[in-house]
């Protein structure tokens, strides 16, 4: 199996690893035992026919029949359900949702799907930092890079659309305020630590859902996380629905007849994008056909001889021999024009801006003036945002109460200590498996139930709650699995050769102790991702942009609303969550 | 040559042992085992005398594989098969300097994906490192009222991580493993730990580490049936300085004390190993000053089949003033034994 050249798995550090053992188990069926003839003598070979079919055949030709294999199978959903093996889960996902599977679908005349194209602003940052690095004096924007590949992606490639996933993100991220206004005000009418079982509509914090890679490691390793986790749908899956259902409709086309493609920049989107939940069993489609990461695109891009560097690069500059376009352009010019608010920008946080949407709809819409306090809790990776009301009048209290306590935390590392805090804070057993069983009578759970009580004991005589924000639960988390968030994604481009300057600065630091090998190279990839952070913010001065966005999304929120059943209107904007039972702890192979 | 005396035969595991962890501040010995419990053993440094005191039944799930001691003595830490490491404190450790009182467990460190196979506390003991079959090394904070913080996971090993071992003095944490290599992780003064360098020699498994007394010597046992000691040639790069062809069988454990060596001036103290040949072996190690700096080793005492014909799995030096000629062993048949090493004529 040709691998794609864009699929590295080295440099992961802090990243999420996979285990070794495949958990797919070995399908049980009840059908007849065929009757063993001679135990001893049951040598048999394997043969292969002309349709590629496997027959079990006796060796010694007596009978030549054969047995028909089944053949076994480990869909991508198994692969979801298990990090066993990343070598088979990758190479599945490869074949689904590479950049080959997109050119071979674009090339293909006979699939008659209208192609869609939807790029993330992460993506874009990244090209902008790696394309301008050649260029010092003109800093690429992300606009403009989105401008070149719209370009590339219509006359080239012959997408009919391109969009980026801005809008999308600016739904998601009303929906995901809105989710959490809903569960803090289901939260505040149950009461705070009642010690009652809570349903996920009620449950504070809330935990963002954006990132495919915590929403795995959650399903799998913490299920007693899951209720705290916001349903809202990430911006690339209301983007799938925007594409499929919305412009569907405009169209006038069916779920399955587009095909639509996003640019991520991160390899766990492929799997987002494949969750049952994303799947529409009525017309067979994915609300996203086929995710490429960031470095995927580019290959194409080189693979075209397609130059981002040249402002005015056009379809006949190319000497390749693949310069016509795989889609007749003319057919993709028929469609009509959609027209979506183009890389309406969410300022706060470069990976999605959640929790900076959360502060700015609590700062506006209180009755009273409220101050926000920043804290950072070991680097900027992990910071603390605390929202209280200002200078009370009526109270001497120097500060005043505190009415939001949230975070901001990237990276594997910080995640185990946010859903260590969470647990603790919430009272729910962290772990599953292997550790509920250490509250077996007599066992571990024991004491550890114990301490805990004095522990809240002690909470209570102490100072006083809400006071300085201190004691506050938190009530609302941003998680990320990758340090420094999505801009610097598993599948983001990686830093250019001879960039230098990052290393040789940091490595100053350590002038007076001798060099420590290894370092810089680590290092280096840290400046790198400052410099894509750079880039994502570059050129985002529209103020007006983003209250233009909410009236035409107030608009196709509510046209889908309309468009759609009682049953179905839930599933538009928000997902479910499972935990992934695996037994293979232990099981596996031992030395 | 010397001899090594049995001083306790301490049976009672129902299934093999895994280690022996001598606390470092109350005369207690603890070991554990595949039978998911911890033992206790009280002793006297006069009489050499060993009782057993309490058995910790854990609670975990699967096979105890390591035990480690805070330096304080108040804490014990045990790393498990169920991927969990558990956290054991008394209530009233004054009146018990014996441990015989209850064994609490105060808090539950999940986040390996399958079984943790060392646990060790740094020297301060504000530091916990722990290893896995999932290849990661963790490095978490003790914080007070049990809390702990992860501070780091290193994810460079190749294959499973069998060991963990903490510098004598500094925060530098080395880790053994399946992959044959050594990785040696400090903390970026402003970001995370990390792996800074990669000690490669071995031809197989890196089964147990031990830092010299004074940590500019490491030692590596391995199942291509070597100790490999490492130097300590600038800050942050080791080397090896001496290879020796120790055992019959894979090395599992080595541990190096200061012991009572015979030579004085560049005396490194003794090494002691064993593993699958069942034999123990005493090394005294000497530094030779001369143009090319390198480490004298001399076998100074043996003793073949010291749990019968069972593997010995673990080997450690009492770190009791006093009774720096004390090591106990554990092994497959889950007996503890405690031996010392008497001088010959």
């Amino acid at each position: 199996m040709a691998f794609s050249g864009a699929l590295t798995l080295t440099d992961l550090n802090d990243f999420i690893t996979p285990s070794q053992a495949c958990i797919k188990p070995v399908e049980q069926t009840n059908k007849p035992v065929q009757q063993e003839k001679d135990a001893g003598a049951a040598a048999t070979e394997i043969h292969i026919d002309g349709s590629g079919t496997y027959y079990e055949v006796a060796q010694d030709g007596g009978d030549m029949t054969g047995r028909k294999l089944e053949q076994a199978q480990i869909s991508l959903n198994d692969c979801l359900a298990c990090s066993g093996c990343i070598t088979s889960a990758e190479s599945v996902l490869i074949t689904l949702q590479s950049h080959v599977e997109v050119l071979s679908v674009l090339s293909n005349p006979t699939d008659e799907r209208i192609p869609i194209i939807s790029i993330a602003p992460q993506s874009l940052a990244s090209l902008a930092a790696a394309y301008s690095q050649h260029n010092s004096s003109e800093l690429l924007t992300p606009r403009e890079i989105f401008r070149r590949i719209r370009t590339f992606c219509t006359s080239i490639l012959g997408f009919a659309y391109v969009f980026d996933t801005n809008f999308a993100r600016h739904i998601s991220l009303n929906e995901h305020v809105k989710e959490f206004i809903e569960r803090r005000e289901q939260h505040l009418a149950k009461g705070d630590d009642d010690g009652l079982p809570r349903s996920p509509s009620e449950t504070l914090p809330m935990l963002a859902s954006a990132c495919p890679g915590w929403i795995c490691y959650a399903e799998k390793a913490h299920p007693e996380m899951l209720p705290f986790i916001a349903r809202t749908k990430s911006p690339q899956q209301v983007m799938g629905t925007l594409v499929k259902k919305w412009i569907g409709r405009r169209l006038g086309k069916q779920p399955n007849e587009i095909y639509h493609v996003s640019v991520m920049p991160c390899y766990d989107k492929k799997l987002e994008a494949s969750r049952q939940d994303f799947f529409d069993d009525i017309f067979q489609t994915r609300d996203v056909d086929c995710v490429v990461t960031t470095g995927e695109l580019e290959l194409m891009m080189k693979e075209f001889g397609w130059d981002l560097k040249t402002s005015s690069q056009s379809p006949s500059d190319l000497t390749t021999s693949r310069s016509i376009p795989l889609k007749d352009l003319t057919s993709a010019r028929r469609h009509p024009g959609i027209d979506l608010p183009e890389l309406v920008t969410h300022s706060g946080t470069s990976s999605g801006s959640y929790l900076p949407s959360i502060l700015r709809h609590l700062t506006e819409t209180s009755p009273v003036p409220l101050m926000l306090s920043v804290k950072t809790v070991r680097n900027s990776d992990y910071e603390e945002y605390v929202l209280r009301e200002s200078a009370p009048s009526s109270s001497g209290d120097a500060v005043g109460k505190v009415i939001f306590k949230g975070a901001k935390c990237y990276g594997f590392r910080n995640l185990q200590n946010v859903v260590r805090k969470v647990g603790r804070e919430r009272g729910v057993r962290v772990g599953s498996g292997a550790a509920g069983r250490l509250g077996a009578p007599g066992g571990a759970g024991k004491g550890v139930r114990r301490l805990r009580a004095v522990r809240k004991g002690q909470g209570g005589e102490g100072g006083a709650p809400g006071g300085d924000g201190e004691e506050r639960k938190y009530d609302y988390v941003e998680v990320m699995a990758c340090p420094g968030g999505c801009v610097n994604g598993g599948g983001q481009l990686k830093p250019p050769d001879g960039t230098s300057l990052d290393a040789e600065g940091y490595q100053r630091d350590w002038d007076g102790e001798g060099a420590i090998p290894s370092a810089s190279a680590k290092w280096g990839d840290k400046g790198w991702t400052k410099k894509v952070e750079e880039a994502y913010w570059r050129d985002t001065g529209r103020v007006d942009a983003e209250r233009s966005a909410d009236q035409v999304a107030d608009g196709i929120v509510e046209e889908l609303w309309e468009a759609y059943g009682d049953s179905e209107k839930k599933g538009l904007f928000r997902t479910e969550y499972r935990a992934v039972e695996s037994d293979v702890v232990g099981l596996a192979v031992k030395w | 040559m010397n001899s090594v005396s049995l001083v306790a035969e301490l049976p009672g595991h129902d299934d093999r042992a895994w280690a022996v962890a001598w606390n470092p501040s109350r005369p207690i010995l603890a070991s554990c085992s595949a039978d998911k419990s911890v033992r206790l053993y009280s002793y006297s440094s006069s009489a050499l005398k060993f009782d057993h005191v309490t058995t910790i039944p854990t609670g975990h799930a699967k096979t105890v594989r390591s035990i480690a001691w805070s330096p304080s003595g108040k804490t014990l830490a045990t790393g498990s098969f169920d991927s969990n490491i558990g956290i054991w404190e008394q209530e009233n450790v004054g009146e018990d300097e014996l441990g015989a009182g209850e064994w609490e467990c105060m808090t539950i460190l999940e986040g390996h994906e399958t079984e943790c196979k060392g646990v060790a506390y740094s020297s301060t003991g504000t530091l916990l490192a722990s290893c896995s079959r999932d290849k990661t090394v963790w490095v978490w904070e003790v914080h007070p009222d049990a809390d702990f913080e992860c501070l780091g996971v290193m994810m460079e090993h190749s294959q499973d991580v069998k060991c963990v071992a903490w510098h004598p003095s500094e925060e530098i944490l080395a880790s053994g493993s399946y992959d044959d290599t050594i990785k040696l992780h400090i903390d970026d003064p402003t970001e995370d730990w990390y792996c800074f360098t990669t000690l490669i020699g071995h031809t197989s498994t890196v089964w147990s580490l031990a830092w010299s007394p004074k940590g500019s010597y490491l030692a590596s046992a391995s199942d291509d049936k070597t100790v490999r000691i490492w130097r300590r040639t600038e800050q942050y790069k080791w080397e090896t300085v001496l290879t020796i062809n120790a055992h019959d069988r894979t090395i599992y454990a080595v541990s190096w004390s200061k012991g009572r060596p015979k030579s004085g001036a560049g005396g490194l103290g003794w090494l002691a190993t064993a593993g699958g040949d069942g034999s123990i072996k005493i090394w005294e190690l000497t530094e030779e000053t001369g143009s090319e700096p390198s480490i004298a080793h001399c076998l100074i005492a043996v003793l073949p089949s010291a749990h019968g014909v069972h593997d010995v799995n673990a080997i450690s030096w009492c770190p009791r003033e006093g009774m720096e000629d004390v090591f106990a062993t554990t092994g497959d048949d889950g007996v503890t034994k405690v031996w010392r090493v008497v001088p010959g004529e």
